[in-house]
């Protein structure tokens, strides 16, 4: 049995990549998957921190390659959870650590034990952007409606393209009340300029925040309303048909975010 | 129900309750998933309640040696320790109440998620990770020098088995380093490490000897990496993301807030201990 | 020290910049690690303020592959060629230089969108900071998220480095990595960007001095969350044409203490009534 293998990526750094990881990992291991996260950004390593793990660390994914330790030594069980692990990266190494071969051969082993294999890409179109794409069948795309990040994650298209991966897009931090004014892409403009297919669609919360600096995904949180538009975009990996929600402008309240979708 | 647990220097193999030969079975393949992995690490078996017969004591040392590990003692009820004398094994006396542990636990429903066998090996391993620093140390990374010295006398007295492993040189010379450390970089070290300055989070500092920060230690130390168990990390600030000694590996989880007083970190009874440095001295007379 | 070099080619002679310079100028790589946290902003906001208190400024983008500062200044229509195209020597550098549209005295050597990074020849970039130097006071470099060959390429050439972090863990660390790179001889000043001051008080960010307690740099300004940095962005009109902008006059003010002006300790530089508008834009729980 073989897992999805999924890279997570966006070419513009800071647009909520390893954030993204974190949380549909870790809601995919709530609705019952089997999931590993792997951190491929060897030498600025985040995930662990994010996901609070960094204190467990004891092999990461270099040694795993140098064969100096099993993968399934290396992999950091997400208490929280019951079916998450994450392989983190190296922090006193770079990225020619590691080759494109070496990478795709741990992704193909975790994916022999996992039903997701969800793989968290540096920034940037460089080595190791070549070494997080080596071992993925698809790609999810993060941007955020910005022109800056848009015409980066073009680039990224354009090279997923090359390795022939299926691509699917999340738009990051949205803020309905500036699309409403004009300041910011409508998450419309931002598909038809990138002409992905759209997986999903995550307001701005300033809570995210806090949590990652906490080290607590924020889907923990129940009464987080990014809980359930991960949940939605979860279903969608999984083939569901689900639409996105159009939020009423009765409650609009002052929560400014009228008759915009999202999730 | 885990089959292996890290027990100071060694391994405990936890045969209580458990089918003996599937346990075995499930011990020969984890030695040839990786072989070579455990060889040189010295092995307890548990038998709980229980005893193993003579048959099955030579079954389990012959798996145990396929993977290079050599049995020492037994743990379980007077039948066991009799087989140990006649064979040369010490008997771990168990922890009160661990008989009544084992029977529990052999009566609890088998909670274990249903999962393939490679998945089931899954879970983070201490043990085998402890094992497998020492065996790295031994190895020798190019940074580190081997030097094959006997053990002090000292060190014998204090554990039950003598250690396999290699252990620092007397009078080591110390690293010496003014400066913070960032994140990313290392120093490895055979030796002691001592630094002026902070050691910030995603710093690694490695030494056969002892780790001194005089600053705040907010990444990694590993003393006595080459598996003196009597290596010691001080630092005015201790709060580092993981401490390693020897083989011992240990992480502050919980919301301890670090002391602002300097403190020391040391092994005893098989753990790592934080106390204030003027206690240091205590902790090392009752251990 | 560069030696002074007698200006032999054309293009030195010919350049709109004019005459060689008696000192050369400073060239400073702005860089991070953690991506997203207003290096290309901060790299064409600083540059714009420079450039009004007189300095003349050139701003050269090494994102190769990922070019963004053109955008950030609203050129990306008037890029003829790019900074391959000069190290290359297929163009020469007055031809590639772009003058700013809202700034007298500010001109950017933009990045190639459809090459690589490692197409970059440091050496040849080394060299084309030099020359830089001996034409203008100030040559920042835009440097791009990462410490692979990008960041390597930036910060060849350059003597100095600002770093700018978020008020987060992760971006902390990854500055942190970045400053332990780049040693001491960058002498690297720090700004502090984002930050959300109700956020800190409640106890749900890292606060100024969290932040340099780890990374322990002299601190060159803070800034604050500005939900207009994504209009002007957008745009291609840098805060800092706007003064009156509380973000615009602190990025005036992380220019006059780059410049060694004595302006007050940096604290987080905004007004009252910002902190209402901030509030009411930024909507989810409080």
């Amino acid at each position: 049995m073989s897992a999805r293998r999924i890279v997570i990526t966006s070419g513009k750094g800071g647009v909520g990549k390893t954030t993204t990881t974190a949380n549909l990992g870790a809601t995919l291991a709530k609705r019952g998957k089997r999931v590993i996260l792997i951190d491929a950004d060897i030498g600025l390593r985040n995930l662990d921190l994010v996901l609070g793990l960094e204190k467990r660390i004891v092999f990461d994914v270099v040694e795993v390659a140098e064969g100096r330790c099993q993968l399934r030594q290396a992999l950091i069980k997400d208490k929280r959870f019951e079916t998450l692990w994450i392989l983190p990266a190296a922090q006193t190494r770079d990225k020619d650590s590691i080759t494109e071969e070496q990478f795709a051969a741990i992704v193909a082993e975790a994916a022999e034990v996992a039903d997701f294999v969800l793989i968290d890409c540096p920034a940037g179109i460089e080595r190791g952007f070549r070494n997080a794409i080596a071992g993925a069948k698809e790609a999810i795309v993060v941007t955020t409606p910005e022109v800056s990040a848009i015409r980066d994650a073009d680039r990224v298209v354009g090279k997923l393209n090359e390795k022939q991966l299926p691509i699917r897009l999340i738009v990051n931090r949205l803020r309905p009340e500036m699309v409403r004014t004009g300041d910011m892409l409508s998450v419309d403009d931002v598909c038809e300029i990138l002409s992905v297919e759209l997986l999903g669609i995550v307001p701005d919360d300033e809570e995210v925040i806090d949590t990652t600096n906490r080290g607590e995904p924020v889907v923990l949180d129940e009464t987080s309303r990014l809980r359930p538009i991960y949940d939605k975009i979860a279903r969608r990996l999984d083939g569901e048909i689900v639409p996105f929600t159009n939020f009423d402008s009765q409650g609009f309240l002052g929560r400014l975010f009228g008759a915009l979708k999202a999730g | 129900m885990t089959l292996l647990r890290g027990r100071g220097l060694g391994l405990e193999i936890m045969l209580a309750g458990r089918d003996f030969d599937a346990a075995l079975e499930e011990l020969a393949e984890r030695f040839a998933e990786r072989p070579g992995f455990y060889r040189g690490t010295p092995a307890t078996a548990a038998f709980g309640a229980g005893a193993p017969t003579r048959e099955q004591l030579d079954v389990l040392r012959t798996v145990l040696q396929s993977g290079g590990v050599e049995l020492k003692g037994l743990s379980g009820s007077v039948e066991a320790e009799a087989l140990a004398l006649e064979n040369d094994l010490e008997f771990v006396r168990a922890p009160a109440g661990s008989e009544e542990l084992a029977r529990r636990r052999a009566l609890r429903p088998k909670r274990e998620l249903k999962l393939s066998d490679s998945a089931r090996s899954l879970v983070a391993d201490f043990a085998g990770a402890r094992a497998d620093i020492a065996d790295r140390r031994k190895r020798g990374e190019t940074s580190v020098r081997r030097s094959p010295i006997a053990p002090p006398p000292s060190a014998v007295a204090a554990s039950a088995s003598p250690t396999q492993l290699q252990l620092v040189e007397p009078s080591p010379a110390t690293l010496y380093h003014v400066g913070t450390l960032r994140g990313g970089q290392s120093l490895h070290h055979v030796g002691n490490i001592v630094v002026v300055g902070d050691v910030n989070p995603g710093t690694e500092l490695i030494a056969s000897g002892d780790v001194v920060v005089f600053g705040r230690l907010l990444g990694v130390a590993h003393a006595g990496a080459q598996g003196d168990a009597g290596a010691r990390v001080y630092a005015l600030h201790l709060d580092a993301t993981q401490l390693r000694i020897a083989t011992c590996i240990a992480a502050n989880e919980g919301p301890r807030k670090a002391a602002e007083e300097p403190e020391a970190a040391m092994v005893a009874d098989g753990k790592i201990v934080i106390v204030p440095l003027d206690k240091a001295g205590e902790v090392l007379a009752r251990s | 020290m560069h030696v002074l070099r007698e200006a032999q080619d054309d293009d030195d002679r010919e350049g709109a910049a004019g005459a060689v310079r008696i000192e050369l100028g400073r060239a400073i790589v702005i860089t991070s690690g953690k991506g997203g946290v207003g290096k290309t902003t901060t790299t064409a906001n600083l540059g714009t303020a420079l450039a009004q208190r007189g300095a003349r400024v050139a701003l050269v983008d090494a994102d190769v592959g990922l070019r963004n500062l053109d955008i950030v200044l609203g050129l990306e229509s008037r890029v003829k060629h790019h900074i391959l195209d000069v190290l290359e020597e297929k163009v020469t550098l007055d031809e590639a230089l772009v003058p700013d549209k809202h700034t007298g005295n500010l001109v950017l050597l933009a990045a190639a969108q459809s090459r690589e990074k490692d197409e970059v020849d440091t050496d040849k970039m080394r060299d084309l900071i030099a020359r830089l130097r001996e034409r203008f006071d100030y040559v920042l470099i835009d440097c791009p998220a990462g410490i692979e060959t990008g960041f390597r390429n930036a910060v060849a050439g350059a003597q100095e480095a600002i770093v700018v972090c978020t008020p987060e863990v992760s971006a902390v660390r990854d500055v942190d990595r970045v400053v332990g790179l780049l040693g001491n001889a960058f002498k690297p000043q720090l700004i502090i960007n984002r930050l959300r001051p109700q956020l800190v008080r409640k106890g749900k960010m890292l606060s100024v001095e969290d932040v340099n307690a780890i990374l322990r740099l002299p601190l060159l300004g803070v800034l604050a969350e500005e939900p207009e940095i994504i209009v002007t962005t957008n745009r291609g009109e840098p805060l800092a044409l706007r003064q009156e902008n509380a973000t615009g006059a602190a990025y005036h003010a992380i220019a006059a203490r780059l410049a060694g002006v004595d302006v007050p300790a940096p604290t987080v530089e905004i007004k009252e009534t910002f902190l209402g508008k901030l509030g009411s834009l930024f909507g989810g729980r409080r």
